[in-house]
């Protein structure tokens, strides 16, 4: 018996070691580039560093505590919130219109499917210093259209009122690229067979619309709803030109913040405890999109 | 298929080989790129005769400062054979203090580096490097011929712990066409706060208005210490390590009510947290007064189609003028290297700071000149009699009165304190009151003090 086991469990496992021979790269590659890094700031949230940026002195809960009743990490995380909330839906549902439109069979419609996704080519900080020049107080073009339409002037990115709506604004200009370009991936993806038939039963554009193509396209939709969903919550690049936190700490999201205490104010300690919480947040947002989500996603 | 398949998988081995390495030990990674274009220098250098000695220059000039700095190198390094500096730009101040964190301290680290003023007391605590009193006194250099009020900031307990370099002061620059249309004396600037305010009511027309500052804790510091007003305790943190700030005492307060009664009354502009767009605003007619840095004197004046005036900044009227406390940045010795680079670094300093080498660095770049005698070089006088309104940033210089004030803060977080005021004055313009805004940016300071304090070894 023993002898006819043993071999057996050599050889029960055969699977799992060739997976595990397949995946030792990535494994390798994420433990060096994930793993090692979060586990080092877990553990470096719980301690105070000194000049060097070394672990200092053991202070347990004491930076979360902190972080929950410091104001300015509040506002971070309302600032954050606002963000996501303004950037994500109107992002989504003007990709979604544009790949509709460019999803039509018409001449030259390459073209448009090219400029659709251009943004994707420009990078944040390459498009955010184009923006930084259009939100220009005294030159900037929207100022300029404003004073031609006697408008009074608005201070985009100077105003607490309007910076984040203006930090949206372009944020939300950046992305469309990428979403419209996954989203019309998925239109093109819909059976043709489906529409045929819906058109000889009669069916209008609205009506198939609704039951053929977003059902059709929902994994996608879920796909890049999920992906701008962290994006949003993580955006650094276009705060970091366009306003620095500022003004008033009203555009200081979360991931600018733990910029700003890591690497000007050289406290690795507090700053590691907001990406603690950070990367809890996204992942309670995450595991609460697959749970309510998924549901309506249709697969085929 | 299959050989694709192979190479690929080799490239993948190799590839997480290289990053594998590169982060176990990023240290010596770094160390490693950085002193590697240098080292054949060093060793060509000892490998011939007269041993020529190559150290490194790590600086935060670019731009315009860049080419001067390159120019006056070269100069140093054709100006005998014994040594050769190598200069390397390495991004903003932030930017190289953190690479040099990555190195101080150990015999890779460069022989020079370039920090800013906020940064001295960090340098100072670092144990990265060697003070240069050490080499003034073996070399018997003479100090007192260099501006004083200049080596007053970087003087710790009386020692000189880095060689200043670059150094400016805030100024108020101010349109003289407008001061003439608002019935104005163009030659004569407003020196108090209560002339400010006066003024800026004046000259606020249209779309013009009366006054501006940038929104940066720098000029914040400049307005506290002409009033004689300290930033924090222990003597502005000279006498021991500072752990409570002083900056929401009188004279704070003072500004920031200076700041708001011109918010309040719509002649103050607010223009932001970048220097580019109030010198847009300036030079476009949007703001008559605004206060910038003395290197920034010589682009207002060339960029703007009106008359320029330059003054002094202004004080509270209850107190008398203190002056000035130097900004810029100094340079820094290391510890841990050779004793030859040392030397090399040590001669390399004092090539910059004769008479010659600081006119052109203060015509190119319009920062002072370390050593007044280069205001006597022809080509400066030159220049002055043309540009007048550089003269006054150097006369506000000479007429600071050393003292605590004047003197400057260190403290060691000070560019989170800056970032604290930077939040106040942006709460205060968006109408929050003065006292308690200016408070609570005390407060984020002292936290920062405590755990900077707790955690120093």
């Amino acid at each position: 018996m023993t002898l006819l086991e043993k071999p057996g469990i050599w050889k029960r496992t055969a699977n799992g070691r060739t997976a595990l021979l397949y995946l030792l790269p990535s494994i390798l590659l994420f433990s060096v580039f994930v793993f090692y890094p979060m586990f080092r700031t877990i553990y470096l949230s719980f301690f105070l560093t000194d000049q060097n940026g070394d672990a200092a002195i053991w202070v347990g809960f004491e930076n979360y505590s902190y972080l929950l009743e410091s104001t300015a990490f509040i506002n971070s995380m309302k600032a954050t919130g606002l963000f996501v909330l303004y950037t994500v839906p109107i992002g989504i549902i003007l990709a979604l219109f544009f790949a509709l439109l460019a999803n039509e069979k018409l001449r030259g419609i390459g073209f448009f499917r090219t400029v659709y996704s251009s943004t994707m080519g420009i990078s944040v900080a390459a498009s955010s210093v184009i923006w930084l020049f259009m939100f220009n107080p005294s030159m900037g073009m929207f100022n300029r259209l404003l004073s031609l339409l006697n408008l009074p002037q608005i201070q985009w990115l100077l105003d607490p009122q309007w910076a984040l709506l203006s930090v949206s604004i372009s944020t939300i200009w950046m992305n469309i690229g990428f979403s419209f370009l996954i989203l019309l991936g998925g239109l093109q993806n819909i059976d043709e067979h489906l529409y045929e038939s819906s058109r000889i039963d009669g069916a209008g554009y609205f009506y198939r619309l609704r039951r053929i193509t977003l059902p059709m396209l929902s994994p996608t939709l879920f796909f890049i709803i999920t992906i701008s969903l962290i994006n949003a919550f993580q955006s650094f690049g276009q705060i970091d030109i366009l306003t620095q936190g500022g003004p008033s700490a009203s555009t200081n999201l979360i991931v600018y913040s733990i910029y700003r205490e890591a690497f000007i104010n050289y406290q690795f300690g507090t700053a590691s405890a907001q990406a603690v919480t950070l990367f809890i947040i996204i992942l309670i947002v995450t595991i609460l999109q697959f749970k309510l989500g998924e549901r309506r996603v249709h697969y085929q | 298929m299959m050989k694709l398949l192979k190479s690929s998988i080799f490239w993948l081995l190799i590839l997480s080989l290289a990053v594998l390495t590169a982060c176990t030990n990023s240290d010596s990674d770094t160390k490693d790129e950085e002193t590697e274009t240098p080292k054949p220098a060093t060793s060509e250098g000892t490998g011939t005769e007269d041993e020529k000695v190559s150290i490194e220059f790590w600086h935060a000039m670019s731009g315009t400062g860049q080419e001067s700095l390159d120019s006056i190198v070269k100069g140093f390094n054709d100006s005998q054979d014994k040594f050769e500096v190598v200069a390397e730009f390495q991004g903003t101040y932030e930017e190289s203090l953190t690479k040099l964190r990555g190195v101080g301290g150990t015999k890779d680290a460069p022989a020079i580096t370039q920090v800013f003023e906020v940064g001295t007391k960090y340098m100072i605590d670092s144990g990265y490097i060697e003070p240069i009193q050490s080499f003034i006194d073996k070399d018997n250099y003479d100090l007192s011929q260099l501006e004083e009020n200049i080596l007053n900031y970087y003087k710790v307990d009386g020692e000189l712990y880095s060689m200043p370099f670059n150094s400016s002061t805030p100024v108020m620059v101010y349109n003289k066409d407008a001061f003439k249309e608002a019935g104005l004396d163009p030659e004569k600037a407003p020196e108090t706060f209560s002339e400010v305010i006066n003024a800026a009511a004046k000259l606020k027309k249209g779309e013009m208005y009366g006054f501006s500052m940038l929104t940066y804790g720098w000029f914040f510091e400049q307005l506290v210490a002409t009033q004689g007003g300290l930033y924090v305790n222990e003597d502005n943190g000279r006498s021991g390590d500072a752990t409570e700030a002083l900056f929401n005492g009188p004279e704070g307060l003072n500004v920031f009510d200076f700041l708001d009664t011109m918010n309040k009354a719509g002649t103050f502009g607010n223009f932001g947290t970048n220097w580019d767009d109030i010198r847009a605003a300036f030079a476009s007619g949007k703001v008559a007064m605004y206060m910038d840095s003395s290197a920034g004197v010589a682009g207002a004046i060339t960029t703007a189609p009106f008359d320029v005036g330059v003054a002094y900044i202004p004080y509270a009227d209850e107190v008398k003028r203190n002056g000035v406390v130097i900004g810029g940045a100094s340079l820094w010795m290391s510890k841990g290297i050779a004793e030859k680079e040392q030397e090399a670094a040590w001669a390399f300093m004092k090539y910059l700071t004769t008479p010659e080498v600081q006119a052109q660095w203060h015509l190119d770049t319009g920062y002072f000149a370390i050593n007044p005698k280069a205001y006597d070089e022809e080509n400066v006088k030159e220049k002055w009699a043309e540009f007048p309104q550089y003269k006054v940033t150097v006369d506000q210089l000479q007429d600071t009165v050393p003292g605590l004030a004047t003197q400057g803060a260190l403290i060691s977080v000070f560019p989170e304190s800056r970032q604290q005021i930077v939040t106040a004055l942006e709460d205060l313009y968006q109408g929050k009151d003065p006292k308690e805004v200016l408070d609570k940016a005390a407060e984020g300071t002292n936290r920062a003090m405590e755990i900077a304090n707790k955690t120093k070894k």
